[in-house]
């Protein structure tokens, strides 16, 4: 009898068969693993997504001073506009340095691609076939635009995909990329989303990405890149007449956040204003734009936006969309279709854009875009786009804009936890 | 035991085969309590203050039922949580030991020290790794009074006196020039104290019972507060047969403690509107049961098993209200139910075996499964009082559900755990003590660490002819780490889309390499018997913490904030030094004192790299050597250590006198060589307000402290003071009288002791402030979270009766 010596194979079997019996199931909490068991809880991944883009743009009227407040148009009575309105981006100010921190929009690429990889473990039970493809298409049209954020904000950036991450990407491959998920996205996301009892809702479509959206988002990114036949190829192939019922713009949806230095009415008009020489200079007197996009008092001199629905804050709205098809028509040689679209667009404008010519279409195009999308945070990108930077920005010359000025300086934080030095200019602005 | 081949199957045998005993190891000192002198305030901790080498017992607080700080050779990165607190067992038997977070109250108050025979404090390795993860910080075992043989003994005895601040000088109270008369009259004018029991016991050959009750009112030192506990226990021994027995314990307790004073919470408020701060409803009330029941079959005199289920819970619940009249026409309400639950079973069977007349085994092989249960649910509440109503309204009934918050959260833990004992004893001389224990926990995805342990214990008495006992062992527990390490995160964010959706944001992945925290610990005792009546021991102790759990910050472009990682090597190192003395033994008068010392050393061995990017960045000051608990501040931009938290030496000093039968005793407690910084009111600012430069106060010191506050503003905060943090302190003090001829008279009546006894009577020390123990971190924070109230002295006069 030598039984003994199955007592310690006894001993270890009994061990490992106790490691079941010490997995206790988590009630009533939000961890990580076995979470997102319904399609509810994806939802909930998603909506993240947009929450933490909200927060990337909306913390300190970020996507403001990215855009009108740094060029001129809008000012937002904060105490440090004064300081991007005057290009002191490197200030010694908690408000400007969170702003030239990109940290919020890399949450929400991680955000992203942690969709991604739930939708792809998630079983056909859990998430139909509508559900998979609505909730894969926005974590890549979100990974998409915040990427398009980050490349025109700070030019090169840090990749943060898992078969590159931390490597230095120029603006023109992250933008690349960016271009391929949107693409991806254009392919899954519906016109109009449905809601939680299967019925279209246009509410819902407003605030989530749906396919004009990304659709605008892809085309802005390939002008970006230069590939205005893409462009054109896209928006009509995309936007035919058997579409026109369906679109719909994408804005943040905005209200009450449990972080508080978000504002919840971004847009009104006793932070964001337009002064009245502004309005003046862009909005020409008989521009019918004036009267039905803003609020004027002669007697502050001031000029608020009208907003007309203050749960959105438009980032790609529906009226880009003959923007984007005059500049893409524009860009691939054929001025006359652009001429249209811009005229098309610019309903209510003092000038005769018939007479445009290819050499002062771009001027046009220029000016229609600052008007039609003031308070979208678009106006800087437009002028870096269109290589306008030292004409409208006179901190700036030529040289400085070589030098990297068009961009925001990096954080310290981005500087240390990635290796990565600060620009030409930057480093001694 | 034939059948096994010599000597390795034997070996397998034991270690694998054979099953033990309970986990009755002996304690290294064990202290009865019925030769303690008790304390006035309530809390079985208290009782031990100053009475054992190496056993730090901090009265931190007055307020009554908050608990002593306990350490005994503990050591944790966090000064201010309980990982240093020690193992507390009832009868063996684990228990809920620590006060919750809600009501602050002690679970050892739950009982009374006339309900105790013993407690055995259990420091060395080879007796606390039987206790694997359980006991990484020593162990204390309670073991309860059983009924003596004889029919029926009933034992009664009472108490009453008054706790009082001798004059309340706003220089030396922490809220320094805070509303300061209002603190003069809430703690002028002192208050009761007083406490009953009643026990009734017996034995026989069927067993022994023991039940009783108690009451203790303590009202406390802050008017209007105070604390009360009522109890009704049961410890009884049944012999079913001659072989099989049972053991039950009971223990149900009610405790209620009144709060009802903001500056007894935090100095970092709007001054109170109202005099003397009447203004604040604040009532905890706790239920503690401890239970158990434990079976014995005795199958031979060498082979028995046992088996021992305890059950120990607590429901703690906090009501608490701010009425109208403060909060400018708004009332405020909040209620908070914590309970707790610990289920353990421990089965063993016990082995002894004579190997030859010299060699024998003791052997215990067995295994515990332990289950922790915690359920918190609170809701609060605001509503305006635009409805009416006077400023005492109660608003529980009035909740608007826009301005009710709720939460509720249950945290579930599994540990199972095998063990195996063996005590080898080779005749007088040398004792062998041999310890395995694996434990497996529910909180790691590597579930099982291993503990094992070796201890030698010699005596020189038989061999050499010198009375001198020597000990060394060496062996490993483990810290269990907190379970959000383990399972991971995800961060969410509400109220998107109107309040309709939660949007669940950043995921932080579950840190499958998580693992306890590793202590290995050296032992080496000396005792010396230098005259029969005079016996000193030295001890010493060598513990190495290693891979400590931290956050390590990520580059900002990862999407989360940090990941867990394990890493670290701290070192305790510390001698305990204690003499007890007989000077003088007759039938008329004796003389007994008992000196304790401990001299303890903390160090940092291995820090992280790149400390500064994980959140114990605080530690980067130090340096390979340094002390753990060094107190860093900046001075200009660079930090440096100022100080530190823990003393070079601590311990007690207890003398017993006897004049027939009038006898007095006191303890004083003592530490020397720690510090204490107090942190600024006034000198606190953003440092974007004062340009990153910190501005430096006249009459206060050029250090500072730099944090971020919730927005991300970097604070800079002033330090006042750092001062000597050394004390004596006449801890306690008894008088009493046995009035054996009053006991003559009554036939019935078997002894009868009369007693005065004080408490916290005299404090010696530099320290500014009243109590030197009063700042839990070693640090008073401007807003005196972790500062306790002013601990208040106590004379009571008390009777004992014996039927």
């Amino acid at each position: 009898m030598k039984c003994w010596k199955f007592i310690p194979i006894a001993s270890v079997i009994l061990l490992f068969s106790c490691s079941k019996s010490l997995t206790v199931e988590q009630e009533n909490r939000t961890v990580e693993e076995g979470y997102y068991s319904s399609a509810q809880r994806i939802q909930q991944a998603v909506i993240g997504g947009y929450a933490d883009l909200r927060r990337a743009l909306l913390a300190n009227y970020a996507w403001m001073m990215y855009g009108e407040a740094r060029a001129g148009d809008l000012s937002v009575t904060v105490p440090y506009q004064e300081m991007v309105l005057n290009q002191e981006l490197t200030a010694d100010n908690r408000f400007v340095t969170q702003l030239t921190d990109w940290g919020y929009f890399y949450d929400v690429i991680k955000d992203a691609n942690d969709v991604l990889d739930i939708v792809a473990a998630a079983d056909e039970e859990t998430l139909n076939a509508y559900q998979r493809n609505l909730f894969k298409g926005e974590a890549l049209a979100l990974k998409s635009i915040t990427y398009f954020y980050l490349a025109r904000i700070w030019g090169a950036v840090p990749s943060a995909e898992k078969n590159n991450f931390g490597s230095r990407l120029s603006s023109e491959e992250v933008i690349t990329q960016a271009v391929i998920w949107a693409a991806e996205a254009k392919a899954l996301l519906p016109w109009i989303l449905l809601n939680d009892d299967g019925i279209e809702s246009a509410a819902l479509t407003a605030v989530r990405f749906n396919k004009t959206a990304v659709t605008l988002l892809l085309a802005q990114e390939q002008l970006w890149l230069g590939q205005g036949q893409n462009a054109y190829n896209l928006l009509s192939n995309t936007f035919t007449a058997a579409t026109a019922d369906s679109l719909s713009g994408f804005g943040l949806s905005v209200g009450k956040d449990r972080r508080t230095d978000i504002p919840e009415a971004p847009l009104n008009g006793s932070v964001v204003r337009m002064p009245l020489d502004r309005l003046n200079a862009i909005y020409p007197t008989g521009d019918a734009r004036r009267g039905s996009m803003f609020n004027i008092s002669a007697s502050q001199n001031i000029a608020t936006l009208i907003v007309r629905d203050a749960g959105i804050l438009d980032l790609l709205p529906r009226r880009e969309i003959d923007l984007l098809f005059a500049e893409a028509a524009w860009r691939s040689g054929q001025l006359e279709e652009a001429k249209e679209h811009l005229i098309s667009a610019a309903a209510g404008a003092t000038e005769d854009y018939n007479t445009l010519t290819e050499e002062t279409f771009g001027a046009a195009l220029l000016l229609e875009r600052q008007r039609l999308l003031v308070g979208t945070g678009q106006r800087f990108f437009d002028l870096i786009r269109f290589d306008e930077v030292s004409s409208y920005i006179p901190a700036f010359t030529e040289a400085d804009v070589e030098k990297g000025a068009a961009y925001w300086p990096l954080s310290a934080n981005s500087i240390k936890g990635n290796s990565l030095s600060q620009n030409d200019f930057w480093s001694h602005p | 035991m034939r059948l096994l081949p010599e000597p390795a199957g034997r070996a397998l045998f034991f270690l694998l085969v054979s099953f033990g005993i309970t986990m009755g190891l002996w304690a290294q000192d064990s202290v009865r309590v019925d030769s303690m002198i008790f304390s006035n305030r309530s809390g079985l901790e208290n009782i031990l203050q100053g009475s054992v080498a190496g056993l730090r017992v901090k009265s931190w607080s007055g307020t009554p039922g908050a608990q002593s700080t306990l350490n005994l050779r503990g050591l944790s990165l966090d000064p201010t949580d309980q990982s240093t607190m020690p193992l507390i067992l009832i009868n063996g038997v684990p228990i809920i030991a620590g006060p919750s977070n809600v009501t602050g109250i002690n679970p050892l108050n739950y009982y009374s020290p006339e309900q105790v025979e013993r407690i055995e404090v259990i420091k060395d390795i080879d007796r606390l790794a039987a206790y694997g993860v359980q006991a990484p910080n020593g162990a204390l075992n309670i073991i309860m009074k059983e009924g003596e043989s004889g029919s029926i003994h009933v034992r009664g005895s009472a108490f009453a006196g008054v706790n009082f601040l001798q004059n309340m000088d706003y220089h030396k109270d922490a809220f320094y020039n805070f509303n300061t008369r209002a603190r003069r009259e809430v703690y002028g004018s002192g208050s009761m104290i007083h406490e009953q029991n009643l026990l009734v016991d017996g034995a026989g050959t069927y067993g022994s019972y023991l039940f009783g009750l108690t009451n203790h009112q303590d009202k406390g030192i802050i008017q209007n507060t105070g604390l009360g506990r009522q109890s009704l226990f049961l410890n009884a021994k049944y012999n079913i047969t001659d072989k099989f027995s049972a053991h039950f314990y009971n223990n149900l307790a009610l405790a209620n403690r009144n709060g009802r004073y903001a500056g007894e919470y935090s100095r970092d408020i709007t001054l109170p509107v109202v005099a003397d701060e009447t203004f604040f409803m604040d009532k905890n009330r706790n239920i503690g049961i401890i239970s158990s029941m434990g079976l014995t079959y005795q199958f031979s005199p060498a082979f028995k098993v046992s088996s021992v289920a305890g059950l120990s819970y607590e429901g703690a619940s906090r009501d608490a209200y701010i009425p109208s009249n403060v909060l400018e026409g708004s009332i405020y309400a909040s209620s908070v139910a914590y309970k707790r639950q610990l289920i353990t079973l421990n089965t063993s069977l016990n082995y002894l075996h004579d190997f030859s007349d010299a060699l024998k085994l003791d052997m215990a092989i067995g295994n515990e499964i332990r289950s922790t249960d915690d359920r918190l649910t609170s809701v609060n509440g605001a509503r305006s009082m635009e409805d009416g109503g006077s400023n005492y309204v109660k608003v529980v009934t009035g909740y608007n559900a826009n301005q009710v918050n709720a939460l509720s959260d249950h945290e579930r833990e599994k540990l199972l755990s095998f063990y195996g004992i063996w005590k080898w004893k080779y005749k007088k001389d040398l004792g062998v003590n041999m310890v395995l224990r694996a434990d497996g926990s529910s909180l790691y995805k590597n579930k099982w660490a291993l503990y094992p342990a070796l201890g030698i214990h010699y005596d020189l008495e038989n061999k050499l002819k010198l009375p001198v006992k020597v000990n060394a062992s060496i062996g490993k527990t483990g810290v269990l780490s907190r379970p959000e390490v383990y399972r991971g995160a995800l961060d969410a964010y509400g109220d998107y889309y109107g309040g309709n959706y939660l949007g669940v944001g950043q995921l932080y992945p579950a840190f499958g390499a998580a693992k306890s925290v590793g202590v290995t610990q050296v032992d080496l005792g000396l005792s010396v018997a230098i005259l029969p009546s005079l016996h000193l021991s030295v001890d010493y102790f060598n513990k190495t913490y290693r891979d400590f759990t931290y956050q390590r910050f990520l580059p900002n472009i990862s999407g989360i904030n940090y990941e867990y990682e394990t890493g670290g090597v701290l070192g305790l190192s510390g001698f305990e030094w204690a003499l007890d003395a007989k000077w003088i033994q007759t039938d008329r008068f004796s003389w007994t004192s008992n000196l304790n010392i401990a001299f303890y050393r903390n160090k940092v061995k291995e820090l992280p790299g790149d400390i500064e990017n994980t959140s114990l960045a605080y530690m980067g000051a130090l340096s390979k050597g340094s002390a753990v608990t060094s107190l860093i501040a900046y001075e200009g931009k660079q930090p440096k250590v100022i100080g530190n938290s823990e003393p070079n030496a601590f311990g007690g000093f207890s003398n017993t006198f006897r004049y027939r039968n009038i006898s007095a005793s006191m303890v004083w407690t003592y530490a020397w060589g720690s510090n204490i910084i107090a942190e600024s009111f006034t000198s606190r600012y953003y440092a974007d307000r004062v340009g990153n430069e910190f501005p430096l106060k006249s009459a206060e010191t050029p250090y500072y402290l730099a944090s971020t506050n919730a927005d991300g503003r970097t604070v800079y905060q002033g330090i006042r003071t750092v001062e000597d943090g050394s004390f004596v302190r006449l801890s306690r003090a008894a008088v009493s009288w046995h009035l054996s001829s009053a006991s003559k008279k009554l036939a019935q009546l078997s002894d009868l002791e009369v007693f005065v006894r004080g408490d916290n009577l005299l404090i010696l020390s530099r320290y500014s402030g009243i109590n030197a123990e009063e700042n839990i971190t070693g640090s008073r924070r401007y807003d005196l979270s972790y500062t306790g109230t002013p601990l208040p002295s106590s004379v009571a006069l008390g009777v004992k009766l014996v039927f």
